[in-house]
């Protein structure tokens, strides 16, 4: 990993600081380097300076002494020298470099040359000024500088005017040098006075440093804590909480930031609000159109079922009307020769025998035609019925009274809970009665005494093509019928009574009729609790609009 | 009595008939489809006419209004398993009535009477 690699992981405070952090030691480093530099520069110019001005001055006073060779004079000198600090040694030479005086301790052997330099300006000749450094590291400046000795030009015409001094134009002087001057001055105290302002330099540009570095991080800090922030509430809403909100209450970009990502949160809430409820919604509108759907595919099997068997009962019947009445024909040829014969010659026992026989056969025969008759009826192959406008509620009324004593006696009440002002329906007036009868006959079969059935009708405006449509409800209190029965029990046939108490066509007639008539018929039953037949009549908009009279029917 | 033809294809029916309106004392001939049928109705001449409606060949609406073109007047009774349009048709344009099967004898027997009664006020 390279380390700007390592850098893109760091965390945005820690990337801000470090390379600022770096940047401000180095050029904070580099200035206090320099001007410590210049400092130490300054106090050795200041030192070479004085150096050389003191042994000017030591040269200058230094030639009668060098000249006559006077020791006591030349210390007397050199003394005053050594009363400066930095002065270690001061030593003069005459010409041949004999020692004349000295001051101060000197070792030669233990020192070693760090730096030549020269300084020219005070003579003709050049000495050499050194820096050097002992053994132990001291440091130390050497400084030659000649004992000069001025003698004044002598020439003729000098000589000749020696009395007019004010004539004089030029002089000229010989110079000549006679010594040499030594000294070595200590760099201590300068290096010591340099140190002092290096340690203070460097505690100084630490403490800036520190200083500098704290408030570095303190307005990064500042910076990055609400960006900490956005980080934080952006994971929250990345896992899914939309409630969140950025806190931040600033003027500044992080600020506009802040805004723009809230309004961002909200429409993104409302988005997924909105496609929740949609998702919701269409939850709902699949779970309605698969209950429609299978409504529908469970009516057109049922029809498809019915119109099945309707055919196949409607090929049986027409196959057995033959036979059968072959069979009624000829019970019925031989029963009349048979009592034309007994009427002649008296009763026979045995012809007796014979005719009960016949009328066995005969009455046979009879339930075998209603049987067929049935079944031609439920399956609409029957001759068109005659239909004429008709009020139901009357209908329904004709058909109570007719069963009313039969239901009184199985102790069950009858209730009659009518809509006045129906519609008209075109619709065959006996066809509906064998059909209510049917409902009601079947409603006290399967109801326990003292209960109640109640008999409804009502009616629903405009539908469609329609002018509406009349519904009639049977309700009972039954035993209900069982999911599983709820589709077979029009089928003919079909029976839960008793065998020989019912043909099983009751119903699947009935349904015959309603189709014939254009209504719809449905069951709805709970079992243990009652069952409600449900029949829905559509009503014609011609029929609708006529006079509401319509024939009473007789009350058979 | 009467002359009477059965047009019926079912043999059990034909028969039937022959035997209980033959001991009646009427003179009975038998067709077993609907084309013998017209083709007797039109050699002879009968005073009824017992006809099925479901036919091969030519249904018994057809019979019907080829014998009536041909010799308007003649009394017909047309069978059927249940009235059907046929039937209706035949009922309209002037048979005398439709007997639903299977019958009993007693409602052939009555018909034919009633014909008979017809006939003679007319005479």
């Amino acid at each position: 990993m390279s380390p700007l690699d390592r850098m893109k992981g760091l965390q945005l405070r820690t990337k801000f600081v470090i390379p600022i952090s770096l940047l401000l030691i180095l050029c904070v480093t580099l200035i206090t380097g320099y001007l410590i530099k210049q400092q130490a520069d300054g106090y050795r110019r200041e030192l070479e300076t004085s150096g050389e001005t003191m042994i000017h001055i030591i040269a200058l006073n230094a030639e009668s002494g060098v000249l006559f060779e006077s020791k006591y004079e030349l210390d007397q000198l050199l003394a005053t020298s050594i009363g400066f600090d930095a002065v270690t040694y001061a030593a003069i030479y005459n010409n041949e470099g004999k020692l004349l005086s000295e001051v101060g301790d000197w070792d030669e052997s233990t020192l070693r040359i760090k730096k030549a330099m020269e300084t020219a300006d005070f003579g003709q000749t050049k000495e050499l000024d050194y820096y050097i450094e002992n053994e132990e590291g001291e440091e130390f400046f050497e400084l030659n500088y000649p004992v000069v000795h001025r003698k004044e030009k002598i020439s003729r015409e000098n000589l000749g005017i020696s009395a007019g001094l004010n004539n004089f134009t030029t002089s000229e002087y010989i110079t000549e040098d006679i010594g040499t001057v030594r000294l070595v001055l200590s760099l201590h105290s300068v290096n010591l006075a340099i140190n002092e302002a290096q340690n203070t330099a460097i505690l100084l540009t630490l403490l800036l440093l520190i200083i500098m570095i704290v408030v570095l991080n303190m307005v990064v800090r500042f910076i990055t804590k609400p960006v900490n922030l956005l980080v934080d509430i952006t994971d929250q809403v990345s896992r899914g909480d939309l409630t969140q909100r950025v806190a931040i209450d600033q003027q500044d970009e992080i600020g506009h930031l802040a805004n723009t990502f809230n309004k961002m949160i909200e429409s993104l809430q409302q988005s997924r609000n909105e496609i929740e409820e949609y998702n919701h919604t269409l939850e709902e509108k699949i779970i309605e159109r698969s209950i429609a759907l299978e409504d529908a595919q469970s009516q057109l099997i049922q029809s498809e079922k019915m119109s099945a068997i309707g055919q196949l009962a409607a090929g049986v019947a027409h196959e057995l009307n033959n036979p059968l009445g072959g069979i009624l024909g000829y019970a019925q040829f031989a029963l009349e020769k048979m009592n034309r014969s007994v009427e002649e010659n008296g009763p026979d026992k045995e012809m007796v025998k014979y005719i009960r026989y016949l009328i066995d056969i005969e009455t046979q025969a009879r339930r075998c035609k209603n049987i067929v008759q049935n079944l031609l009826r439920f399956s609409r192959a029957s001759h068109t019925t005659e239909m004429e406008p008709t009020d139901v509620n009357i209908v329904i009324q004709d058909t109570c009274t007719f069963i009313e004593h039969q239901l009184h006696m199985n102790q069950i009440t009858l209730k009659l809970d009518l809509v006045e002002n129906l519609p008209l329906l075109q619709a065959n007036a006996s066809q509906l009665q064998q059909v209510f009868t049917n409902l009601i006959i079947n409603a006290m079969h399967a109801s326990p005494p003292n209960s109640q059935i109640l008999i409804t009708s009502q009616f629903s405006p405009e539908v469609g093509e329609f002018a509406g449509a009349v519904e009639l409800q049977f309700i009972d209190q039954g035993c209900g019928i069982p999911d599983e029965l709820k589709n077979k029990i029009f089928e003919p046939f079909f029976t839960t009574k008793e065998v020989g108490k019912g043909t099983g066509l009751g119903l699947s007639v009935s349904y015959g009729i309603i189709k014939e008539h254009g209504g719809e018929v449905r069951i709805e039953s709970t079992v243990g609790e009652g069952t409600t037949f449900i029949i829905i009549f559509p009503v014609q908009k011609a029929i609708a609009e006529t006079d509401k009279t319509t024939k009473r029917l007789s009350t058979p | 009595m009467a002359r009477i033809l059965i047009i019926d294809d079912s043999a059990v029916i034909r028969e039937l008939l022959q035997e209980y309106l033959t001991d009646n004392g009427h003179t009975v001939e038998l067709a077993t489809d609907g084309q013998i049928g017209i083709d007797k109705a039109l050699e002879k001449d009968y005073d009824i006419i017992f006809c099925d409606i479901h036919m091969p060949r030519k249904n018994g609406y057809q019979v019907f209004s080829e014998v009536n073109t041909s010799k308007p007047g003649v009394n017909f009774i047309v069978t059927d398993s249940l009235p059907d349009h046929l039937a209706e048709m035949a009922q309209r344009d002037g048979a005398y009535t439709c007997l639903i099967k299977p019958f009993n004898l007693n409602e052939v027997k009555n018909t034919i009477s009633a014909i008979l009664n017809r006939e003679k006020q007319h005479e």
